[in-house]
């Protein structure tokens, strides 16, 4: 690492406070009435961030590769919760082991590739690469399973007629929802690959711009946006296919019946 | 020859959430019946009829094709032999073509349909050639209604399921496709089950009849029942006409 030219001091955030201190009189004066809502805001950005800074330095400070693993399956675990949550509307059985077991998958061939083969890390384990990488994914992988998971539901929902008729031509349950998983994944995907055409162009992905500010060569920081990129478009397709994969089955009967019950909403 | 009949449902229930739908019904079905389901809206007629080809299962009771449990069959080749006909012909976007040709997305490639296949299934139904690269969106009803009919009929079934296959058709549209239905049923030796609402359409071409009301048949015979109908809530159903 390059040497970071703007070291920013705890001084120099409460300085940063002056923004805020604009933002509230800019609302007092126009009587918008959220001057708490925000000062609170702004306490627990401070705090949570401030919070994770140490927990991060203590687990940079580690060094040992169990330590690292069980980290990241505890990331990935939490992710998996979270994907569940956003999907209560509606009742997927195993929804949580196929999202989580998706993720565990994904995560650790994706991770494994870049640690290993493209920045080769020593160790391989080096929390400075693997943790912020990890969380990339993650959060990544789980945006897009929730869309397209969300997705197919509705194309099920707008289907299901059609699913019926080619059950009944005697379709396999997989070519009856072939249209369906089709939309899902490219609805997922679109969002990527547009961002892939216009990274760049008109915004500085963050990472980039972190890694400028803090003194790293454009050039290096470039090369890892660009792999980064490439990482996030590939999580994406990996875990969505894997998700889709293990869901599409959950609304079929081993007697390839449509389980019409699971389009309905939990909660009317 | 197998003495066994075609379908034989014994003591069949139906019940979602709570709510019965079919309640205790046995049945049997030969081969070469038209069968005519009669009965009100929502009386589980259509309930029924997705029990023949697997697409639901019943809740209680048995169900035998040709001697053996219904779902002992492999169910994608059961429904081949067991073709369905919805209320609502759902038709795949594209043309004509690309849903008469919906089984190859799943058939082996080898089985490819010729030319002179389509064209004479399309005949069978009363259909132009020239309809094959029409869009579905451009044809009207009583058109796709036929199409889904070649549909079924390139798949070679044994038996027919129909399900109002001629609810949303006018008056005239709808005598049409019931005589072409009875025209395949003599042509082809098929087996058909059809639901229905509307008996004065089927008297004419019908083998036998049931009636279902309040998911229970309660009466079953030859195609002169209607004239003759021994229970009550028979007479009274008719006595309302077609719904």
């Amino acid at each position: 690492m390059s040497q970071s030219f703007y070291v920013i001091t705890w001084t120099d955030v409460l300085v940063s406070f002056v923004l805020v201190a604009i933002s509230l009189g800019l609302i007092r004066w126009w009587k918008i009435g959220l001057e708490k809502t925000l000062l609170i805001g702004t306490l627990r950005t401070f705090v949570q961030l401030a919070a994770m800074g140490y927990v991060l330095t203590f687990f940079f400070q580690q060094r040992h590769w169990l330590f690292m693993v069980t980290l990241v399956s505890l990331m990935i675990l939490i992710a998996g919760f979270e994907g569940y949550r956003r999907e209560k509307e509606f009742r997927i059985p195993h929804y949580f082991v196929i999202i989580t077991g998706s993720l565990f998958f994904t995560v650790f061939i994706v991770l494994g590739i870049i640690l290993k083969f493209i920045l080769d890390v020593q160790p391989w384990y080096y929390p400075y690469a693997m943790i912020p990488i990890a969380g990339m994914i993650i959060g990544n992988a789980l945006n897009s399973t929730t869309l397209t998971t969300n997705r197919f539901i509705g194309e099920l929902q707008h289907r299901d007629q059609e699913i019926e008729m080619l059950l009944s031509l005697g379709a396999p349950a997989r070519v009856a929802v072939q249209d369906s998983l089709r939309n899902a994944i490219r609805a997922a995907l679109i969002p990527n690959i547009n961002s892939l055409m216009m990274v760049g162009l008109v915004q500085l992905p963050g990472v980039m711009t972190g890694q400028i500010l803090s003194g790293v060569d454009p050039l290096i920081a470039v090369r890892y946006q660009i792999m980064i990129m490439y990482m996030w478009i590939t999580t994406v397709i990996i875990v969505d296919i894997l998700v889709l994969a293990f869901v599409y089955r959950q609304f079929f009967t081993p007697r390839i019946q449509l389980r019409r019950h699971l389009l309905l909403k939990k909660y009317p | 020859m197998n003495k066994e009949p075609l379908f034989r449902l014994t003591s069949v229930s139906k019940s979602i959430g709570g709510k019965t739908l079919l309640d205790n019904i046995s049945l049997q079905i030969e081969a070469g019946d038209f069968l005519s389901i009669l009965g009100p809206s929502g009386a589980g007629k259509s309930t029924l009829l997705r029990l023949f080809n697997g697409l639901d299962s019943p809740t209680a009771g048995t169900i035998e094709y040709q001697g053996k449990p219904l779902f002992s069959y492999p169910m994608t080749g059961l429904r081949k032999r067991v073709g369905m006909v919805f209320q609502n012909p759902v038709m795949v976007r594209g043309t004509v073509r690309d849903n008469l040709l919906l089984t190859q997305r799943w058939e082996q490639p080898s089985t490819n349909l010729a030319e002179e296949t389509l064209v004479s299934v399309l005949a069978q139904v009363d259909l132009s050639p020239a309809i094959l690269d029409q869009d579905t969106k451009t044809i009207s009803g009583g058109e796709k209604q036929r199409v889904a009919l070649a549909r079924v009929l390139l798949n070679k079934p044994e038996v027919l399921l129909l399900d109002e296959p001629t609810a949303n058709l006018d008056p005239q549209l709808a005598r049409r496709i019931v005589r072409l239905i009875h025209q395949l049923f003599k042509q082809l030796k098929l087996t058909i089950i059809m639901v229905s609402h509307d008996y004065s359409l089927l008297s004419k071409y019908t083998t036998r009849i049931a009636f279902l009301i309040g998911g229970r048949i309660v009466e079953e015979g030859a195609a002169d029942i209607l004239e003759q109908p021994s229970t009550e809530t028979v007479k009274t159903f008719l006595a309302k006409g077609a719904i």
